[in-house]
């Protein structure tokens, strides 16, 4: 980076020089994604990646950070965002038939949980040919934390992805 | 050639990831949600907000002008019926009531059984903005009183 101090005057001479240029510079369109990566003092990102990474699914209900223990959350800290959507992938040569559930619940100031258990959010199972992608949307937002868990009767690995938006209305 | 823009008004600047072009970030506006409120409250046969207030007038949550929606979460331990209410007014620029009483946005049977978790929206739809909310539960069968545990968050 450089830069370099000058005068009005000297300022002025040189927008004369290049009117277009300076004139066109002072608000550039631009895309909403590029705009966040650029801008300095943006606020934090409306879509955030919460979790990813891949999950060995069995018979039992797992989250899918892989742990069998129902009180563990699989994503925290989910207030501000309205909407999940949870991306995946599983390997294998056979057909996918996995039963996926999904449960929410908020915490208090000191993040421990309002009371015991969770909230169901929904169940499901996904199916689909081989080695396709899968995509759920998690429409009730703003709860603290979410455990996402999924099940197979056929042992396969599930790569994931769950992001988080805020929503966001054109004003 | 390296790309130069007009900086604070007197400097120009080389376009770089530390020093980016000025931009208009349009039609988009990032919602974060605030948690207004985490309380505890017994519930019993007389309608209390969710601070245990019976003061009719009180407000549960104030300065709630910037929000557009709240969500009420909750945990219930206790499965006797009740009935919520949820009550909505403006202020002036003081803080003071427009005037006496509330509006009813919404009144209902509390769902959900022992130990159970819930989720209301406030307004259920539209916007909100109001300045004011009073939140009230009243049991209005059984003979036991439960605890109920509240959220509230607020969002843009």
């Amino acid at each position: 980076m450089s830069a370099e101090r000058i005068t009005r005057r000297e300022m002025l001479k040189r927008l004369i020089v290049a009117p277009v240029g300076a004139a066109a510079l002072a608000t550039l369109p631009v895309r909403e994604g590029s705009a966040a990566v650029l801008q300095p003092y943006y606020e934090p990102y409306f879509v955030a990646v919460l979790w990813e990474g891949r999950t060995r699914c069995d018979s039992l209900w797992r989250s899918l950070k892989g742990d069998v223990v129902a009180i563990l959350p699989t994503v925290q800290g989910t207030t501000p965002y309205d909407r999940l959507y949870w991306t995946g992938y599983a390997l294998g040569s056979a057909p996918v038939n996995v039963n996926m559930r999904v449960w929410a619940r908020a915490v208090d100031h000191n993040g421990v949980p309002l009371g015991n258990g969770w909230r169901a959010i929904g169940q499901a199972t996904i199916q689909t040919p081989p080695q396709r992608w899968f995509r759920v949307e998690i429409p009730e937002g703003h709860w603290d934390e979410y455990r996402l868990e999924v099940r197979s009767a056929t042992p396969r690995l599930v790569y994931s992805r769950v992001i988080a938006s805020q929503g966001y209305w054109k004003e | 050639m390296p790309v130069r823009f007009l900086k604070n008004a007197s400097e120009l600047a080389d376009v770089s990831m530390e020093s980016p072009l000025p931009v208009q970030v349009a039609n988009a506006k990032p919602v974060p949600a605030d948690t207004l409120l985490v309380a505890t409250l017994t519930v019993d046969t007389t309608a209390r907000d969710l601070l245990g207030s019976t003061a009719a007038e009180l407000p549960t949550l104030d300065n709630c002008g910037q929000y557009r929606r709240l969500v009420w979460f909750y945990f219930r331990t206790g499965a006797d019926s009740t009935t919520y209410r949820v009550l909505a007014r403006a202020t002036d620029h003081n803080g003071a009531p427009l005037g006496t009483g509330w509006q009813e946005l919404a009144t209902d049977t509390l769902p959900g059984g022992a130990n159970s978790w819930g989720r209301i929206e406030i307004p259920a739809s539209s916007d909100g903005y109001y300045d004011q909310y009073r939140i009230e539960v009243q049991r209005t069968a059984g003979s036991s009183n439960y605890n109920l545990i509240s959220k509230i968050v607020g969002v843009r």
